[in-house]
């Protein structure tokens, strides 16, 4: 009877192992491309790092035939996947698949339209309705009107013109039009993007539409003066779309795709349209209205980076690692285990004889607020050294240490 | 109450002697207690300034505006080129060039004999120099925020109260017929009872990336700047931009919280007190020298149950300015001499004799000098000015922590939580101290 008992046991670990593990990959996305007006082999395994990156997607991808090859052999199988990224614009692909596709979304499939993908298939109907808003490709008054913000008003504008506009790349502010919504919520509410080009003029049938965030298209260079839509989303039959306008891929390493801003609402975004939730934390780094805040490898920092570079700062330097070390002790929120390890590593940088004289100051102002009996002795050396007295006096005496 | 010279008895004295015989009706400002046409030189208000920068400046402009009521005869700035520029205006409005000026305010307070003081100076200094001249027994005409921390605000407070001194704060909305209007018929129950406020105040700025370490221009002494701060090396980034930094200012919220939680709290019986609890989240620069939040959303819970939430405008439906909301309806005040309402008839009320009538001033600067000869309290007085900037701090201090703070506002204390608490005050840089009294 016992034994039957820990067999029982050990298998329930096994299965809560093996579900845990299961678990933490939920869905599984396609990335589609093989054309495209940007390049599609730098940006592809940027999105599929991106998305991987969560630990909820396991991305395939589908490359379609050169431009002008026959489409014909080109069949994805979009009903295995619970999100389909387009990282297309290109040839038309056969009725087939055009249906298959569609149906797809209307069957509650996840679509995520990322960038050039707006321009693609301009004669598809059903595709202008997916994408809610497009460009270029001959796109007019016939696809829907234009939609911008006039002030906090959504403005639908059908006028006669032709759609798609863009003008030099740069930074350029994004402001959350609705903070509630699953994919910005906790995000603020501002935020610099890095240098992109700015999709403008865009018109489609904006059905079931919302605008999520836009961003001001300047005037200067011929610009619309509008707050244009850069993220959207659309409820098409069952199925949710995550439309970004952002991140012009360069040759894979542009200030576009390396934005915190664009790689956390493309995370967000796409977990939203593969499950109708996110469950995704905002990052330590996104950027704000200060200014804007890149991952040249496109992941985010861990602590020990934050603390080997914090113990090489001097001042006209980065400040990046502190503040990331900073909003740590914040999100630790009076979790003193966590607190305890934060706290023993900057005690190491003030222990540390190949730490900078400034580290030492950061380090010397946070242990101040922060610090306990711990880093108390630690502090009490550093006393007598002219660079660091005042630093030192100001810890000491907010921790109440005669 | 009254301790002060024989000078300023005088100049009550004569208040009230004027007030009975002199009466040039075009020439009287209404507030003025009947004060008004030529007004003798040994009557004026002895003034001074320290802190001559632009808000400094702006505020003595406002008092030169009243014509004959004040003389400056003294200024302070460790900056000689703002020094400079506000002798220039003074020698003109004066027709003299006897103005003293000081790059020490502790020479200044040593040597000058004055009724009343500007302080127009970063929030980091405010603790010592607000608290010696109220040593001093000057009147002071202070700018918001009044403290840096809740520990510089009390002692602040303190002094003020010990000293007898008549104070006003700079939060001169209090003086608009708007804000005033909006919070009297809030405290009268226009809108029901009040269930919650919504505070917006300005995002935060662009940054502008760290700068190198420059050379320290000539006309500045850059350690006095300082002062109690920690030392930090020159980097372009002194006047007006100090806000951004931590060190000296809590960025937009701690700048402006003096003037819309102020109005929040004077339409609600909250000008004495404090809140409860107090939770807020900052979205932080992540790059370079400006490190004030530049995002901010704070939400403070008072004893009697209603709810202050505080935020940069762009996260709250009204944007900036103050919004009351009642069980019977919503009253907004904003700049710009704006007020709304749920519903546009509330603002045709007319307030009964035997309800509440906040205090009325039409010009900030003008009830300050009457309320100096009268010696009754002005519109904007000490601990209202603290309470307000208690909000933000405390909200401040929730961010820092990333924890809920519970605060006890008649011990104005921090519960339970001794790491936060450590947050209340700030060491001071030797040699400066916080003066005890």
């Amino acid at each position: 009877m016992k034994r039957i008992n820990y067999i029982f046991l050990i298998l329930s670990v096994l299965l809560m192992i093996f579900s845990a593990c299961n678990k933490s990959v939920q869905y599984r996305a396609l990335i589609v491309t093989g054309q495209n007006i940007t390049n599609w082999q730098a940006s592809t395994p940027v999105l599929k790092k991106i998305l991987e990156q969560t630990g909820l997607f396991r991305c395939d991808v589908a490359v379609s035939p050169e431009k002008g090859k026959d489409m014909s052999g080109f069949k994805p199988d979009f009903e295995k996947y619970n999100l389909i990224v387009l990282n297309y614009s290109g040839d038309a692909w056969s009725e087939e698949v055009k249906n298959n596709f569609s149906s797809y979304v209307s069957n509650g499939g996840g679509v995520l339209v990322y960038h050039s993908a707006s321009q693609s298939f301009p004669e598809w109907k059903e595709y202008n309705e997916i994408c809610g808003l497009g460009g270029w490709g001959g796109r007019s008054e016939k696809e829907g009107p234009y939609v911008y913000y006039r002030g906090n008003q959504m403005v639908f504008d059908s006028t006669e013109g032709v759609a798609g506009w863009y003008g030099l790349p740069g930074e350029f502010e994004v402001r959350i039009r609705n903070m509630e919504h699953p994919v910005t919520k906790g995000l603020p509410v501002r935020w610099m993007h890095g240098s992109d080009l700015l999709y403008a003029r865009l018109r489609g049938p904006a059905k079931n539409m919302e605008v999520i965030a836009t961003a001001y298209c300047d005037t200067t260079g011929g610009g619309t003066g509008r707050h244009e839509p850069v993220l959207m989303t659309v409820n098409y039959g069952k199925g949710r779309v995550f439309h970004t306008t952002l991140g012009f891929p360069a040759d894979g390493n542009s200030p576009a795709i390396q934005c915190v801003g664009f790689i956390t609402t493309l995370q967000r975004g796409a977990e939203w349209a593969a499950s109708g939730k996110v469950t995704q934390p905002v990052p330590l780094d996104f950027p704000s209205i200060s200014g804007i805040s890149l991952r040249p490898e496109l992941k985010a920092l861990t602590l020990r980076e934050d603390i080997e570079n914090l113990a090489k700062y001097e001042i006209g330097k980065s400040t990046k690692y502190y503040t990331d070390l900073q909003n740590r002790i914040r999100k630790a929120s009076g979790d003193k285990e966590k607190l305890l390890e934060i706290e023993k590593l900057l005690t190491r940088i003030l222990k540390d004889k190949s730490a900078t004289v400034e580290s030492k100051k950061l380090v010397l102002r946070e242990l101040g607020w922060m610090g306990s009996d711990y880093s108390v002795p630690a502090i009490k050396k550093l006393k007598g050294i002219p660079e660091l007295e005042d630093e030192v006096n100001f810890a000491l005496e907010r921790l109440g240490v005669k | 109450m009254l301790k002060k010279s024989s000078r300023r008895i005088f100049l009550k004295k004569s208040a009230s002697a004027l007030a009975g015989t002199f009466v040039i009706p075009n020439l009287v400002p209404a507030s003025s207690l009947g004060l008004g046409g030529k007004i003798p030189a040994s009557d004026r208000i002895v003034m001074g300034v320290i802190g001559t920068g632009s808000q400094g400046t702006g505020d003595m402009k406002g008092f030169i505006r009243l014509k004959d009521q004040v003389r400056f005869v003294a200024l302070c700035d460790v900056d000689a080129k703002r020094l400079e520029a506000a002798k220039s205006i003074v020698d003109k409005a004066n027709k003299s060039t006897d103005c003293r000026t000081y790059k020490d305010f502790r020479e200044f307070m040593d040597r000058e004999t004055l009724d009343a003081v500007i302080i127009a100076l970063p929030d980091h200094w405010h603790g010592i120099i607000y608290t010696e001249a109220a040593k001093k027994k000057w009147d002071v005409y202070g700018e918001k925020p009044i403290c840096r921390t809740i520990n510089d605000g009390k002692v602040i407070v303190k002094a003020v109260k010990e000293n007898g001194i008549i104070w006003q704060t700079g939060s001169w909305q209090r003086s608009q017929a708007n804000f005033h209007r909006g919070a009297e018929l809030v405290i009268n129950g226009r809108i029901g009872k009040v269930k919650y406020i919504e505070v917006g105040l300005p995002d935060g700025v662009r940054g502008i990336g760290t700068p190198p370490v420059k050379d320290v221009p000539e006309e500045l002494d850059w350690d006095m700047w300082l002062g109690p701060a920690l030392k930090v090396p020159y980097r372009g980034v002194c006047h007006w931009n100090w806000r951004w930094i931590l060190d000296y200012s809590g960025g937009q919220l701690t700048d402006w919280a003096g003037h819309h939680v102020d109005i929040a709290n004077w339409g609600t019986g909250l000008e004495y007190t404090g809140p409860v609890e107090i939770e807020g989240t900052g979205v932080y620069p992540v790059e370079g020298i400006y490190n004030a939040p530049v995002e901010y959303d704070i939400t403070c819970k008072y004893a009697n149950g209603i709810i202050m939430r505080v935020a940069n405008a762009s996260r709250l439906p009204k944007g900036m300015g103050t919004a009351w909301y009642g069980d019977l309806g919503w009253i907004h005040v904003d700049r710009g001499n704006k007020i709304s309402a749920s519903d546009p008839k509330i603002l045709d009320e007319k307030i009964g004799d035997n309800e509440i009538h906040l205090y009325k001033s039409t010009d900030h600067s003008q009830n300050f000098i009457d309320c100096v000869r009268s010696r009754k309290e002005a519109i904007a007085p000490i601990e209202p000015a603290y309470r307000a900037i208690s909000v933000a701090l405390l909200g401040e201090i929730s961010m820092t922590t990333g924890q809920k703070i519970q605060w006890d506002p008649e011990k104005e204390e921090i519960i339970g939580n001794p790491v936060a608490s450590r947050l209340l005050s700030r060491p001071y840089r030797k040699p400066w101290t916080l003066p005890t009294l």
